[in-house]
C-alpha cells in the first residue's frame, strides 16, 4: 500500500479486545493464566487467572502426621523445593524444642544455597527466551542439571530430595562430596563471564528489559514484594541476613541490590545472588570436615509424635522471596492448621497486574518471568 | 468423582469397530505397505504440545534441551494443539486444569496420543485425599502411556517417549479410538466431575462417524444428556471491568472526541 494511498481509520474511543494468555502458552510461567484487555498492543487492564494447580496443602496437611507432612512440603514450590522443606522443619523444630547439630544446620545452609542457584539459573533463562534469546535458555538448563547431580548424589532425589526432617538431616555427605562441589563450583563460577557476555551485556537484552515493569520501593513495600525483586529496587532486605536462621550468621556474604526496580535490575540481582551462593558454599565445604557429630537429634517415635501445642511462623529467604511457615499445633498427633506465606502469591497476582497496565503486549511475559512467580506456589 | 463402580474391568471386551472400510483397504496388497510407510512416518516425527499441567513439567526442559535432547527422537515441542501430535499430562490435574485439558485434548486432530507423566495421573498419586484433583487421568480421556514416578526422571520421560515411538510404528498406539467408541463412558465421567450441563465446543459425534469409528457405545445416556442441555454459543464479551476507564471512555463518546 502506497503511503499516499493510507489513511488511518479512526477507531472509535473505546475499540478494546481481551486476549487471554495461558494456561497453554508458551509466554507463561508454568500452568498460569493471566487475562489483558488491550488497546492495540497497549494493555490497559490485566487481570490473574490462578488456581490452574490448587491441591488444596493446608487442608491435606491436616489430615497428616507430622513426620507425613514432609513429603509434601517440597511440592509447593517445584523449581526450588528446598526452603519450603528447611521452614517446615524449622516450624516442628520450634514447637518441639528440638536443637538441630551443628552439623546438619551447616548441611542445610549448603542444600539451601544449591538450590538457589539451580532456581536462579532456570528463571534467567526462562527470562531470556521470553526477550527471543533461546541459547542462554539452554545455557541455563544445561548448568543447573550439574547442580541436580550433586543434589541426587547428596539426597538420593534430582528434583525433590526430602532430606531434611525434624531435628536434622536424613543422612551425612559422601565420600569425596566437597571435592565435586567444588568442582561444580569452579565451573559455574567460570560460566559466569559467558553469561554476562550472552545476555547481561547482550543490548537485545538490555534494551528490552530495561525500563520494563519498573517498581519503586515504595510500590514494592505496599505490594508485599519481597526476594530480589525487593532488592531490586535498592532497598537491602534479606532475611538471611536481617533476620539470621541456621547459620546464616556465622557466613560472610554480600546483599546485592539494584536502584531501578525494573526487569532489568531484576535479572542484575539475580545474576549477582549466583555469585554469593557460590561464595557461601565454598565457606560451608571449607567449615564441614571440621564439624563432626551427630546429623540429627533423636526424635520421638514418628508415627506417635504429639507435637507440643502451640503456634510458630519460621521464614526462610527462597530464591523466590521470602518464605514462611505458620504452624499451629493443638497437641495432636497432626497439625491443628497450616498456612503458607508464599512469595508468589504476590509477585503474580497483585503486582503483575499493577505492571501490566500501560505495557505493551509483548512484554507481559518478560515481565511474569522477571518477577519469578512460581505458579504451584501461588495456588499451592 | 470416579467411584470404584464406574472403573471398567481390565480385560473386558472394547466394542466391535464396525467400519467396513477396513476390509476394503486390506484386498490391496499395497495398502499394507502404504499404512506400514505412514506409521513409520508418523513415529518419527511428533509435536508435543507444550502444556505444563503439573510439577512434572519442570523435568521436561532438561529431557528438552541439550544433555537428554527429545529432539534426537523426532520430538519437538508445539504451542499450538491444532499442530500437536503428543499431550503431556504433566503431573496432578485440578479440576479447573481438567476442563482445559479435554478442550485441548478434542481441539487436536487425530492420530493423537496422550501421555500420563507422574503418579498422580495414574492414581492420584500423593493427592489422593485432596478434594481438588481429579485421581485416575484415563477417566476422563484415553491414555496411550503412563510414566509412573514422582517425578520420574528425564530419562524415565525418553524411554516412555521410545515406547510411544514403538508403539505407533507397530500400530499399537489406538488409544484414540477409544474416545470416539465409548464416548458416552468418556463424557459420562466428565460430568460427573464438572456437572451435567458440561459441554464442549468440539462435536466428538460428529468427528466419530466422520473417522469410521461410530460405534454402539459412542452414544448413550449421557450424550443424550449432552443434547439437552445444548445451547448456542455465547457470545464473546469484555470481562474485565474499569470503572474509572469506562467513565472517562462514555465521557469522551459524548464529547465526540477521540482519544
Amino acid at each position: 500500500m502506497r503511503p499516499e494511498n493510507y489513511e488511518a481509520q479512526r477507531q472509535p474511543p473505546s475499540y478494546d479486545y481481551e486476549l487471554n494468555i495461558g494456561p497453554n502458552h508458551p509466554g507463561i510461567e508454568g500452568n498460569y493464566a493471566f487475562k489483558l484487555r488491550l488497546n492495540g498492543d497497549r494493555v490497559i487492564a490485566g487481570r490473574a487467572d490462578a488456581g490452574y494447580l490448587h491441591r488444596g496443602f493446608e487442608k491435606l496437611m491436616e489430615g497428616r502426621l507430622w513426620i507425613q507432612n514432609l513429603a509434601i512440603t517440597p511440592r509447593i514450590c517445584v523449581p526450588d523445593p528446598v526452603p519450603m522443606e528447611v521452614s517446615y522443619c524449622l516450624a516442628v523444630e520450634d514447637l518441639c524444642g528440638l536443637v538441630v547439630p551443628e552439623r546438619a544446620q551447616w548441611l542445610r545452609v549448603m542444600q539451601l544455597e544449591l538450590s538457589r542457584i539451580a532456581a536462579h539459573l532456570f528463571i534467567f533463562g526462562g527470562h531470556a527466551a521470553t526477550t527471543g534469546m533461546y541459547t542462554p535458555m539452554f545455557w541455563g538448563i544445561a548448568d543447573r542439571d550439574l547442580i541436580l547431580d550433586l543434589f541426587e548424589e547428596m539426597t538420593g532425589g534430582r528434583v525433590y530430595h526430602i532430606y531434611n526432617i525434624p531435628g536434622g538431616v536424613r543422612r551425612d555427605l559422601p565420600d569425596g562430596f566437597g571435592e565435586r562441589v567444588t568442582n561444580t563450583l569452579d565451573y559455574l563460577e567460570s560460566r559466569l563471564p559467558d553469561y554476562d557476555n550472552l545476555l547481561f551485556t547482550n543490548q537485545v537484552f538490555v534494551h528490552r528489559a530495561r525500563g520494563c515493569g519498573p517498581i519503586s520501593q515504595q510500590q514494592a513495600l505496599e505490594w508485599g514484594v519481597t526476594g530480589p525483586n525487593l532488592r531490586a529496587t535498592g532497598l537491602k532486605f534479606d532475611v538471611r541476613r536481617d533476620d539470621p536462621y541456621l547459620v546464616y550468621d556465622q557466613l560472610e556474604f554480600e546483599i546485592p541490590t539494584e536502584a531501578p526496580g525494573d526487569a532489568w535490575a531484576r535479572a542484575l540481582v539475580r545474576r549477582r545472588e549466583i555469585k554469593e551462593s557460590i561464595r557461601i558454599i565454598r565457606q560451608v565445604v571449607a567449615r564441614l570436615p571440621t564439624l563432626a557429630g551427630p546429623i540429627r537429634c533423636p526424635i520421638p517415635n514418628p508415627l506417635a509424635w504429639n507435637v507440643p501445642a502451640g503456634s510458630t511462623y519460621t521464614r526462610v529467604e527462597s530464591s523466590k522471596g521470602e518464605l514462611a511457615w505458620y504452624v499451629v499445633s493443638d497437641g495432636g498427633e497432626r497439625p491443628y492448621r497450616t498456612h503458607v506465606r508464599g512469595p508468589s502469591q504476590m509477585h503474580a497476582v497483585q503486582v503483575l497486574e499493577q505492571l501490566a497496565i500501560g505495557c505493551r503486549i509483548e512484554d507481559v511475559a518478560q515481565i511474569m518471568f522477571s518477577l519469578d512467580a512460581c505458579p504451584p506456589e501461588v495456588d499451592r | 468423582m470416579t467411584h470404584i463402580d464406574q472403573v471398567p474391568t481390565p480385560g473386558a471386551p472394547l466394542p466391535v469397530e464396525i467400519g467396513v472400510k477396513a476390509g476394503a483397504a486390506r484386498t490391496n496388497p499395497f495398502a499394507r505397505v502404504f499404512d506400514e510407510l505412514v506409521r513409520f512416518a508418523q513415529s518419527r516425527s511428533l509435536f508435543m504440545l507444550h502444556y505444563c499441567t503439573g510439577c512434572g513439567a519442570v523435568e521436561l526442559p532438561p529431557a528438552m534441551t541439550s544433555r537428554f535432547d527429545m529432539e534426537r527422537l523426532g520430538i519437538q515441542p508445539m504451542v499450538s494443539p491444532r499442530q500437536a501430535d503428543i499431550l503431556l499430562i504433566t503431573g496432578y490435574v485440578s479440576v479447573k486444569t481438567l476442563k482445559r485439558v479435554i478442550l485441548t485434548y478434542e481441539q487436536m486432530n487425530s492420530p493423537k496420543y496422550v501421555i500420563g507423566i507422574c503418579s498422580c495421573t495414574v492414581n492420584g498419586g500423593m493427592y489422593w485425599q485432596s478434594y481438588a484433583t481429579a485421581k485416575k487421568l484415563n477417566d476422563y480421556m484415553p491414555v496411550d502411556i503412563y510414566i509412573a514416578g514422582c517425578m520420574p526422571r528425564p530419562e524415565a520421560v525418553i524411554e516412555g517417549l521410545r515406547g510411544l515411538i514403538e508403539n505407533i510404528r507397530t500400530g499399537r498406539a489406538d488409544a484414540w479410538k477409544d474416545y470416539y467408541r465409548r464416548y458416552d463412558y468418556y463424557l459420562g465421567n466428565q460430568q460427573r466431575l464438572f456437572g451435567a450441563d458440561w459441554q464442549t465446543s468440539t462435536d466428538v459425534i460428529a468427528e466419530a462417524r466422520h473417522y469410521d469409528l461410530f460405534g454402539p457405545a459412542t452414544l448413550g445416556a449421557h450424550t443424550a444428556l449432552l443434547e439437552q442441555h445444548q445451547r448456542p454459543l455465547e457470545a464473546l464479551e469484555m470481562r474485565i471491568e474499569i470503572p474509572e476507564l469506562m467513565r472517562r471512555r462514555s465521557r469522551s463518546d459524548q464529547d465526540g472526541t477521540a482519544q
